[in-house]
């Protein structure tokens, strides 16, 4: 994990929209990415249906209009700092394993605690 | 009694959390901390790769001391440390 500074603002996106809707799944990535070109720290959280767009192999399929895939914006994020976590209990409530092997590199496992402590501590939450 | 030896922490009670889950991990964690003396420590296993995070925002928030996470075959082991 990268070293923060106490005093970098933070944004955190909550993605809950899953691949039925893939007109909802660009945002939080390209926001996220915009943020880390401002200084601004940024984490995408999937929660709920939106583990669905994380799960290794699914993001090369999703495409909108003229975007790029989502695969090629998920790595433009990473690329740029945008932390990306997956909630174990989303995975399992979907039929997932709770293993980081099932999503995209660069995610990371993680749980309700940290949900709450991460809505405590940043700036601002924006869910999608 | 927490014991520390040679710089080796020795917990006075253990937590068997392997097979279960977000939030059960923490959960139980939150329970079994009352059961050891302010300023023992309290060992929890753990294979949720979840819990590797949550562990450390539960007692952030607790206020109680995360003195160490360590990889161990297939999980986690965390030492808490009870504060209050």
């Amino acid at each position: 994990m990268m070293e923060r500074d106490e005093m970098t603002k933070k944004i955190l996106y909550v993605q809950t929209s899953g691949p039925d809707t893939p007109e909802r799944l660009y945002a939080p990535f390209v926001l996220a990415s915009t943020a880390r070109a401002m200084g601004i720290d940024a984490t995408v959280y999937f929660l709920a249906k939106g583990i669905l767009g994380a799960v290794k192999g699914v993001p090369e399929t999703i495409k909108m209009g003229s975007f790029p895939s989502l695969k090629v914006v998920m790595d433009q994020a990473a690329k740029a700092g945008v932390q990306m976590m997956v909630c174990t209990q989303s995975a399992q409530l979907w039929g997932k394993k709770a293993q980081p092997d099932e999503f995209e590199d660069g995610t990371k496992i993680v749980g309700a605690a940290t949900l709450n402590d991460l809505a405590l501590e940043y700036d601002a939450v924006l869910t999608f | 009694m927490t014991v520390e030896e040679k710089g080796v922490m020795r917990p006075s009670r253990t937590l068997d959390c392997i097979g279960l889950y977000c939030p059960e991990p923490v959960f139980r964690t939150r329970e079994e901390i009352s059961s050891v003396a302010v300023g023992e420590v309290l060992e929890i296993l753990a294979d949720d790769p979840a819990s590797e995070s949550d562990i450390r925002s539960w007692a952030k928030h607790a206020g109680h001391e995360l003195v160490s996470t360590e990889r161990v075959d297939g999980g986690f082991r965390f030492l808490v440390r009870r504060l209050a």
